[in-house]
């Protein structure tokens, strides 16, 4: 993408304020501007592509969120500002998936780039990929021994959760460079974790809610009441391990649900 | 319905497995905590599949899974693999398992592999 220094590249965006909202934004080798607002890219704490109020868009985070939809120079925009984020960068070679769900992803292909940690997520950029992985969906990272291009090397294998499946890429670079992300990232990661350690069975209850067993199977191989559950779905909520998507009811029959069970019986043996 | 052996060392992935087969349809064999064991209980109870946890004590997966073989050298037997035994998986596969499910796993993904495995998709 050219521009010039002083003016920059000044195309049509749509940003959202309220509703999707027609202008014109600046885009320069330092800043990006939009009605009337200026955010310099160092002060960019986070971007994402996704989707928003009907439209495909770019979140860009400074002090709040904001929404911007660049139509089909969509692409080229999110990567100019994915290489121009505030981050610790580091030159790599990168995997991206090299597993999801634990099954080689057989068309992943290496890619040479760089590996940039902001503070709110790890991004894998190279010319033709800007992957990003929110620091709070990491899981774990560990070196390894992999084939790469018919050779075993040591590569750092990055685990990490998207769309409720654990996917695993691997960052291939030099030794010292490694051992330093190693620890950087493990650090971020440890950062994220509870502070708490969680019980076996606070363990157990996560392991299953992940599978998909359902609250009564839970309470069936736990054997554990109702109330027992709910007070360890609290403490899982309140660790931020997990969240309230549906209330359980318990009901019990009044007296015409009785005589209209009753009533039911009767029938059905008529 | 097809019947699973299920071979795990911790009691809890076992009534895990137990739940998410049963819910899926199939017939539970048999449990078994260790290779050993599982190699006596196929003698005995002749599932259609195994799921074969990897790392056990007394007798591992790959192991038991070699040993299942040479019995019953149709045997279907699917390892339960954690993230990051990939190599071990595929060492699996080359001595004749038929799939692998990896953990934490979810229930539809299991029962998914272990139709296929049985020929039931």
């Amino acid at each position: 993408m050219y521009m010039s220094e002083s003016k920059g590249l000044r195309i049509p965006v749509e940003y959202f304020d309220g509703g999707w909202k027609k202008g014109e934004a600046v885009i320069s080798k330092t800043a990006i501007t939009f009605a009337g607002m200026v955010v310099p890219f160092k002060e960019i704490q986070d971007l994402e592509k996704l989707s928003y109020e009907g439209k495909e868009a770019i979140r860009i985070k400074k002090d709040r969120n904001y929404y911007l939809n660049f139509g089909n120079m969509q692409d080229q925009i999110f990567r100019y500002l994915a290489f121009n984020l505030k981050s610790d960068r580091f030159a790599v070679y990168f995997l991206s998936p090299a597993t999801r769900g634990g099954v080689v992803v057989s068309d992943s292909r290496w890619d040479k780039g760089y590996l940039s940690i902001t503070d709110e997520a790890l991004w894998f950029l190279s010319a033709t990929r800007q992957i990003r992985i929110s620091i709070e969906n990491l899981g774990s990272v560990e070196k390894d021994i992999r084939t790469v291009g018919k050779k075993q090397r040591v590569v750092l294998v990055i685990t990490y959760v998207e769309n409720g499946e654990v996917i695993s890429s691997f960052v291939l670079c030099p030794e010292t460079t490694m051992d330093m992300l190693e620890e950087y990232i493990r650090n971020i990661i440890n950062r994220n974790k509870p502070n708490e350690a969680l019980s076996e069975i606070e363990e157990q209850i996560l392991t299953m809610v992940y599978t998909g067993v359902d609250s009564v199977s839970v309470e069936s191989i736990l054997k554990i009441t109702t109330d027992e559950l709910n007070e360890l779905y609290d403490r899982l909520v309140n660790l931020g391990l997990a969240r309230v998507v549906k209330i359980r009811k318990e009901i019990e029959l009044t007296p015409k649900g009785v005589a209209l069970v009753n009533e039911i019986m009767k029938r059905s043996a008529r | 319905m097809p019947k699973v052996l299920i071979v795990d060392d911790t009691a809890f992935m076992r009534k895990l497995l137990r739940n998410i087969l049963f819910s899926g349809g199939f017939d539970i064999a048999g449990e078994a905590e260790n290779g050993k064991q599982a190699v006596e209980m196929y003698k005995q109870l002749k599932p259609d599949i195994v799921t074969m946890d990897i790392v056990m004590p007394e007798m591992n997966g790959i192991e038991a899974l070699k040993a299942i073989k040479k019995i019953d050298p149709n045997a279907r037997v699917v390892m339960c693999t954690a993230v990051g035994q990939e190599q071990m998986v595929k060492a699996a596969i080359k001595l004749g398992a038929k799939g692998y499910i990896v953990k934490p796993f979810q229930a539809s993904k299991v029962i998914e592999e272990l139709k296929k495995v049985a020929g039931m998709s």
